[in-house]
């Protein structure tokens, strides 16, 4: 087992795996930290502004899952990776043919998929 | 400050967005342009001297984008839910999900174009190659319109 062949076989399940594993996150809202801007806070795992602030002042306080998502993804995929790239060449010869590239595919269909109910609200929705 | 951000964010996708269409036009079919035309010069680039350059401009990109979208939250998108833009928002969040997924196909993206093997398949290459390009074209278009629609300090 070369070093380049491990490389290889590591970005290629990290990049898949990434990709399942943020639709995962997306779908479960599990974010590895939830970031407050306007607070200049940043708080572990996935946090709604109304934890943190009375209902009717939660637009004081907006919150950003992406960034934690984003991390959530990254590090499962890291492990899936690093998983990869220590099995024997001959086990994943048989994982990775050259159709991989339609689980990212599919992945982004489903984060289009996910994000449909934006496209419903009325334009006098108030959020 | 952010609006220069803004700009230089900008710049940086424009480079991207070249980068990135002369390589995936020149993946798709490297031979049987017109040799004298247009689309025939624009795709008969050496694609894989541009990997690189993608991937570096790519990173430049998403680390911009990242920092502009603090302000975003805080500045700009209040006063796109409170106008009832939902269907421009839901562009933008398609927009941050794909910049993910791309961001983690960079490294297989790179080994596919840096580190061939022999017996390795063109169509994953090629395959890769065109979904960052999609990536790259969605994000540049959905940010442009978002710019449009209210950008900093309008």
């Amino acid at each position: 087992m070369t070093s380049s062949s491990a490389f290889r076989r590591f970005t290629l399940a990290y990049g898949l795996a990434f990709a399942v594993f943020y639709v995962v996150a997306l779908k479960r809202d599990l974010a590895l930290f939830t970031v407050y801007p306007s607070l200049g806070v940043v708080l572990l795992g996935t946090h709604h502004s109304q934890d943190i602030t009375a209902p009717s002042m939660a637009f004081l306080a907006p919150a950003m899952y992406w960034y934690g998502w984003t991390a959530t993804a990254a590090l499962g995929a890291l492990v899936f990776g690093l998983v990869a790239a220590i099995l024997p060449e001959r086990w994943t010869q048989r994982v990775w043919p050259d159709w991989q590239w339609v689980v990212p595919a599919f992945a982004m269909i489903a984060c289009v998929y996910l994000t449909l109910p934006w496209f419903r609200l009325s334009p006098g929705f108030a959020k | 400050m952010v609006t220069a951000l803004l700009i230089v964010h900008g710049l940086v996708a424009v480079a991207l967005l070249g980068a990135i269409s002369h390589q995936a036009l020149a993946s798709w079919a490297t031979v049987g342009a017109r040799p004298g035309s247009f689309f025939g010069r624009f795709r008969s680039v050496h694609a894989p001297s541009f990997a690189n350059a993608v991937v570096i401009l790519y990173l430049a990109s998403a680390l911009l984008g990242g920092i502009i979208y603090l302000y975003f939250r805080v500045d700009i998108r209040p006063g796109l839910e409170q106008a009832g833009h939902w269907q421009t928002l839901g562009l933008f969040d398609i927009k941050e999900h794909f910049v993910s997924i791309g961001l983690a196909l960079l490294p297989a993206y790179w080994v596919c174009w840096r580190r061939p093997r022999p017996d390795e398949p063109a169509r994953l290459r090629v395959a890769l190659t065109t979904i960052i390009a999609v990536i790259v074209w969605w994000g540049f278009l959905v940010g442009h319109v978002l710019n449009n629609l209210r950008g900093f300090e309008s």
